[in-house]
């Protein structure tokens, strides 16, 4: 198991750094000067920008600046923004706790609600309880995820009134007092449930199906003419079989959290990374932009490492590919 | 010679080649037709736009803006007095020829990469499928965005868009099509075909391409449900197609502001149900065809 999950993080590396060159290009493709942040794109003097080019180096060759942005990023020195005269790295670390809660809070709601559906759904198979839900997963993987937020917000905030429509706290609350963090919880639902809509339909439509399945198994058999009941033999003996081929499915959870952060945090105005990656674009703060870019392109990297090296613990075979 | 032909009819028809099998139970799959009449319904209004309403829709009349829905707008005007209804028509447009260009491009560049890559294994396919990986590692969304800055003010278009997200979309295709082509080529026809010196290209092409295009199809199918959400979702975000030309994404994005969102529902609903239906029913074709390909299914 080591030996296959060390040969997986090697075989990440090349990927990383060809990554970071493309994501270098990109950066160098952009207009003014996406990597420090440091030209201010109001001075149009071109005797100060080619004095501040010289400064930092842009007129050395390629590889050389590739080789200076990739340590300083290595380092966490993303450069500096244009639009908040601060330190990117500073700006993503204040913005960076949201989308964590945001996206643990999704997963919890996914794991609980996907378990509930899911294990109902498989212990009474073709009944009317199971079409709801099927009926139900159908549309939650139909729906893209903008038409749901917008439904919801609609719905829940505007309509119902049971949940607010931006943010991520109230402005009023203490910080760290209790109702600061039922506040947070309070902003944070709404949007959790849609990014997770996604992954809830296809956790619960996969338990389904692999609870149905391990049910026809011979092992089942034995524990029923064992005289085991009905609730233990699906709680216990089918339940522990059927969660472990889930648990891969937390790889690409990383990967659809990111791109879900970006259309989600947008919609609910919640103050996380894929917001700020959205308004960077439109302030042209491109340093900002390609900092998030890349730390996202490796955190894509992680998620499908993690998925792999998953898959080699849940099925030994893969292992020996 | 009349009973000759009866007693044909009666019998079960077990020599039907598994494409006339195919068919057959996908017309016997009611969820399945009633999704691709609805479908092509869709698709003939939305193309047959510019004959079915004579409103023009670029024309900006704020004194008609955000009327709600009346005998005149049937789905009422948005903010800048346009006729719902009319763009919803234009919008299908846009949305469903970059769904289709996007699929047609993204299942082209998927199964070229994908057959040879399995076709002559070895060295091409380690380089073809390393290159595929590298094409799956990228996060989609962020990179259109990007690319999209980079492209700001240069050149913009459904066309850029379309090359843009084709680009990135054709990973997981190549994939696929790879692992069945590594499926059918141990076949004894396909030795049988190289000992005779038949060339390659003629053997992707003419013999294991017909017998991977069934999972071609359904592919193509959830394909093209995904590349109308991606389309949608970027014109939502403000990166799709222009903002002047309308299409259910840039619909949807006046939800964006409040006011509409809270109070014009009928500016974005139409779109945003529409979305959702074509999906559905797109997904809903792509199922019925998967079962109706599938030979251990019979209903």
């Amino acid at each position: 198991m080591l030996k296959y999950s060390l040969r997986r993080i090697l075989g990440m590396i090349p990927m990383l750094i060809l990554i970071s060159i493309v994501v270098f290009t990109l950066a160098k493709l952009m207009p003014g000067d996406a990597l420090s942040g440091e030209i201010d794109p109001t001075n149009t003097n071109p005797e100060y920008i080619e004095n501040m080019r010289e400064k930092l180096g842009y007129n050395d060759p390629y590889y050389k600046q590739y080789i200076r942005w990739i340590t300083d990023f290595a380092q966490g020195d993303f450069g500096k923004s244009v639009r908040y005269k601060t330190k990117v790295s500073s700006i993503i670390a204040e913005k960076l706790p949201n989308t964590i809660f945001l996206g643990v809070a999704s997963l919890v709601i996914t794991y609980i609600l996907a378990f509930i559906m899911g294990i109902y759904a498989g212990r009474k198979p073709y009944t009317l309880g199971d079409h709801a839900i099927g009926g139900f997963n159908y549309f939650g993987l139909a729906i893209p995820s903008f038409v749901a937020g917008v439904f919801a917000i609609y719905l829940f905030s505007f309509k119902l009134g049971w949940f607010p429509s931006n943010g991520s706290v109230d402005i009023m609350v203490q910080e760290g007092t209790l109702e600061y963090w039922l506040s947070r919880i309070h902003h944070v639902i709404l949007p959790a449930l849609v990014l997770g809509m996604l992954s809830t339909a296809s956790y619960t439509q996969f338990l389904r199906n692999d609870i149905i399945e391990n049910s026809r198994k011979d092992f089942v058999r034995t524990a029923k003419a064992k005289g085991t009941s009905q609730s233990k033999i699906y709680n216990v003996h089918i339940l522990r079989n059927s969660i472990i081929p889930l648990v891969t499915f937390l790889g690409f959870d990383i990967v659809s959290i990111i791109g879900g952060a970006v259309i989600t945090e947008t919609i609910f105005t919640y103050p996380g990374i894929g917001q700020l990656f959205l308004t960077s674009v439109q302030a042209r703060d491109y340093s900002v932009l390609m900092a998030i870019t890349m730390m996202f392109s490796c955190l894509v990297l992680v998620g499908n490492l993690v998925a792999d090296i998953l898959y080699g613990i849940v099925d030994p075979r893969i292992r020996l590919e | 010679m009349n009973a000759v032909e009866r007693t044909e009819v009666k019998q079960p028809r077990t020599n039907a080649s598994p494409w006339a099998i195919a068919r057959r139970k996908f017309l016997k799959n009611k969820l399945a037709m009633t999704s691709s009449a609805f479908l092509l319904i869709v698709i003939i209004l939305s193309f047959l736009a510019p004959y079915i309403t004579t409103v023009d829709i670029s024309r900006v009349n704020v004194g008609y803006s955000g009327l709600p829905p009346s005998s005149e707008n049937w789905l009422g005007t948005d903010t800048s007095g346009r006729d719902v209804f009319t763009r919803l028509l234009y919008g299908g447009r846009v949305s469903l020829t970059v769904g289709m260009s996007v699929t047609a491009i993204v299942i082209f560049i998927g199964t070229l990469i994908g057959s040879v890559a399995g076709y002559f294994g070895g060295f091409v396919d380690s380089v073809l499928m390393r290159f595929t990986d590298f094409i799956l590692n990228f996060p989609f969304l962020i990179f259109v965005i990007v690319l999209n800055a980079i492209l700001f003010n240069k050149v913009s278009g459904v066309w850029v868009l379309i090359a843009t997200i084709s680009v990135l979309s054709w990973g997981g295709i190549a994939r696929i099509v790879r692992s069945k082509i590594l499926a059918e080529k141990e076949n004894e026809y396909i030795l049988a075909a190289q000992s005779i010196g038949t060339p390659a290209s003629k053997i992707i092409v003419k013999h294991l391409l017909p017998n991977v295009l069934s999972v071609i199809i359904v592919q193509a199918t959830l394909t093209f449900a995904g590349m109308i959400i991606a389309e949608a979702g970027l014109s939502f975000l403000g990166f799709g197609v222009p903002q002047e030309v309308p299409s259910w994404g840039n619909m949807l994005s006046s939800a964006n502001k409040s006011d509409v969102l809270q109070n014009k529902p009928w500016i974005w609903m139409p779109p945003a149900t529409i979305i959702t239906i074509t999906i559905l029913s797109i997904n809903f074709i792509g199922e019925g065809l998967k079962d109706a390909f599938n030979p251990r299914s019979f209903k």
